[in-house]
């Protein structure tokens, strides 16, 4: 477990370890938002910003992980493997969310990266030795923590919806409330980093019928604009 | 068979499905339970999803299922709109939870229904429960009303496995049992579900059926083996008709003793081993590379209602009049009769007639009797240990004269089934279930012969 993480560091924080946390896109969205200007300066020392390639894992089902990630840049999927080997997308990360709360032996899931991404690691045991300094920091992340159980809220909720069209609608809107932008007046441009299959998947919905559902979306003129990595929602 | 296994051809020996079988299921578990255990599945827990369709267009005598011959499509399509309604009320006490890994549909026959019907099933479970493109569907098929375009069409809703009732080729016994269907009706089935590239077909046979002989029953496996289906599942008769009134149309008088009907299930083992199909369970065969056979290999091979499968989970949802449900130690049975499943639906309500909450006795049980029949072997000191004094005494006893036949060997608290002897398994299920006092011929003429 430490000898994975030396790997990592020594990959990712040679390069960009300079980068000042000043600069950061999701600083104001993420866990680093609840931090104290003493308690950042220790963060900025310990933390380290990794690329991850697209379709590489930043974190597998059943194998260790001793290490926070913030995602700073890109998309990624979280993927569980059912029992007879099927895969079931759980959900998505982007800008600002986070995953690894807690450090355990076991993922309970895959991260894997839709496109070209960062994240930054805040490894377990330095947010530990932070936390002798300057008590608090890590209550403050388990507080927010709950984001990857709001995932799983989201999810539940989602699936609950009884037809398609709700189902979709409210995912675009979910996805739109994270990464979404205004895009000129009463459109909201809404990037869509993963594949349809993902999307059926994640919504228990047949491809055909995620196509058919976005089609007729279009058709309504709630959806005004309808593109394989995004779509244009009427705001 | 060993000339000292014969005096178990008699023994008649619960299927062993599930445990308790259902025929201790009782009024006491209500469609609250049901409710309540469907309400504590986990989000992603899988889920395997099993639909029931009680129509037929003629009735074979030998049938033990929950069926009705019906001549009026109008009411098969208002069974569809109650089991559509049964699914978003099960739907909406799952809220959510829970990912069904393969839906199949049973009968009765399910092709009864056309494909619209089936395809309006589909949707209320994708609506419902969820349904993606990686979810394994099957069905349960009459050949007798496979119309032009229907396999087609079936295998554009995603249907990957089918199975055939074929039952016996010969045309004499297909008379006695008033099933009669063509070789070529068969093999046209065959051919159309490869040409559009099933890769799963099963076959139903039956032995011990009327007029069967070694010779036509050879003739019918040599059928079998040459239209190569990937599965074939080879079931023996259940002559019980005090229980089954449908079954005294049959005529007694010309079905095969005891002695040939061992002999017919030896042929079919010999036959289909022969040809290159790997043993499942005690009555399952499944050619090599196909997921059951694989999951046999791999110690995965489970035991459900429909009999031995490699789907894993361990939450079954039932759907239909009878259907039987499995969910977090609850067996949870739907109104058998179509009026009292409406009246239930009509209200509102999941349609839980009977069933049973299982003890952690009954689940240790249950779980070692299923280990003996799907992997031949089980160390059954939980079950032992589960027992009152004089049961253990008992169940020891019954294992000991197994094992002084050469049915089973001990070693420590292992039992393993004698390779030869895997056609006595459910006799050594029995020796292990507490509750069947004796493997005696004359008790329990509830159940069919195990052999």
């Amino acid at each position: 477990m430490s000898e994975r993480l030396a790997t990592s560091e020594k990959q990712c924080m040679a390069p960009e370890r300079a980068k000042s946390c000043d600069l950061c896109d999701v600083r104001g969205s993420s866990i680093c938002a609840d931090l104290g200007p003493r308690e950042f300066t220790h963060v900025e020392k310990t933390m380290a910003r990794r690329k991850i390639s697209r379709n590489k894992t930043l974190m597998v089902e059943g194998e260790p992980n001793d290490a926070l990630y913030i995602v700073v840049d890109g998309s990624f999927r979280l993927l569980k493997v059912l029992e007879d080997g099927r895969r079931q997308v759980t959900g998505f990360l982007f800008k600002g969310d986070f995953v690894g709360v807690r450090s355990t032996d076991e993922s309970a899931y895959t991260a894997e990266a839709l496109e070209d991404s960062s994240v930054c690691i805040f490894p377990h045991r330095y947010l530990d030795e932070i936390a002798i300094d300057a008590p608090g920091v890590k209550d403050r992340l388990i507080a927010r923590g709950q984001t990857e159980y709001h995932k799983a809220q989201d999810h539940i909720v989602l699936l609950g919806k009884k037809t398609a069209e709700e189902r979709v609608l409210s995912f675009l809107q979910l996805i739109s409330k994270t990464i979404g932008a205004d895009d000129g007046p009463d459109r909201r441009h809404v990037p869509l980093p993963m594949p349809r299959q993902d999307i059926a998947d994640y919504l228990g919905l047949r491809l055909e019928t995620l196509s058919r559902t976005l089609a007729s979306l279009k058709q309504d003129g709630r959806i005004l604009e309808l593109a394989r990595h995004f779509v244009v929602l009427a705001a | 068979m060993r000339p000292q296994w014969r005096k178990y051809l008699g023994v008649r020996a619960p299927r062993y499905t599930s445990y308790p079988s259902a025929l201790r299921f009782d009024g006491q578990t209500t469609s609250a339970d049901y409710r309540k255990r469907l309400s504590e599945v986990g989000l992603y827990e899988p889920l395997s999803l099993y639909i029931h369709i009680p129509f037929c267009r003629r009735m074979c005598w030998y049938c033990g299922c929950n069926m009705r011959v019906e001549n009026d499509y109008s009411r098969a399509l208002r069974y569809v709109e109650a089991l559509n309604e049964e699914i978003a009320l099960v739907g909406r006490a799952l809220a959510g939870a829970g990912r069904p890994l393969s839906v199949h549909f049973g009968g009765g026959t399910p092709n009864y229904l056309k494909t619209d019907e089936i395809a309006a099933i589909l949707e209320a479970v994708e609506l419902s429960l969820g349904l993606t493109d990686s979810t394994r569907l099957s069905i349960e098929l009459d050949p007798r009303l496979i119309a032009d375009g229907d396999i087609e069409s079936l295998g554009s809703l995603g249907f990957s496995r089918m199975s055939l009732g074929v039952q016996d080729f010969d045309p004499a016994v297909q008379a006695a049992i008033n099933r009669i269907q063509s070789f070529d009706l068969i093999d046209s089935a065959v051919g159309e579900m490869r040409r559009i590239g099933v890769d799963d077909i099963s076959f139903d046979l039956l032995y011990g059926l009327p007029l069967q002989t070694l010779d036509t029953f050879e003739e019918s496996l040599t059928k079998t083996v040459a239209l190569a289906p990937d599965r074939v599942a080879v079931f023996g008769y259940a002559h019980l008709p005090a229980a089954l009134p449908r079954q005294r149309l049959l005529d007694e008088s010309l079905l095969p003793a005891d002695e040939l009907r061992a002999d017919l299930a030896d042929l079919a083992d010999r036959m289909l081993v022969e040809a290159g199909y790997r043993r499942i369970g005690f009555d399952h065969y499944a050619k090599p590379d196909n997921p059951l056979a694989r999951a046999e290999m791999d110690g995965r091979l489970r035991r459900n209602f429909q009999g031995f499968t490699d789907d894993p989970a361990d939450t079954t949802l039932g759907f239909g009049a009878s259907a039987i449900s499995q969910v977090g130690g609850l067996y949870a049975q739907n109104a058998k009769s179509l009026a009292d499943y409406y009246d239930c639906i009509r209200s509102f309500d999941l349609a839980t007639a009977r069933g049973l909450i299982l003890s952690p006795r009954e689940q240790t049980i249950g779980r070692i009797i299923r280990e003996i029949l799907c992997r031949s072997k089980a160390d059954i000191a939980p079950l032992m240990a589960a027992l009152a004094p004089k049961e253990a005494a008992a169940v020891r006893g019954r294992l000991d004269a197994l094992e002084a036949d050469g049915v089973i060997s001990t070693q420590g608290d292992t039992v393993a089934l004698a390779p030869e002897a895997r056609a006595l398994a459910r006799v050594v299920a029995m020796a292990l279930d507490p509750d069947e006092k004796s493997g005696a011929p004359e008790a329990g003429r509830a159940f069919a012969r195990a052999v």
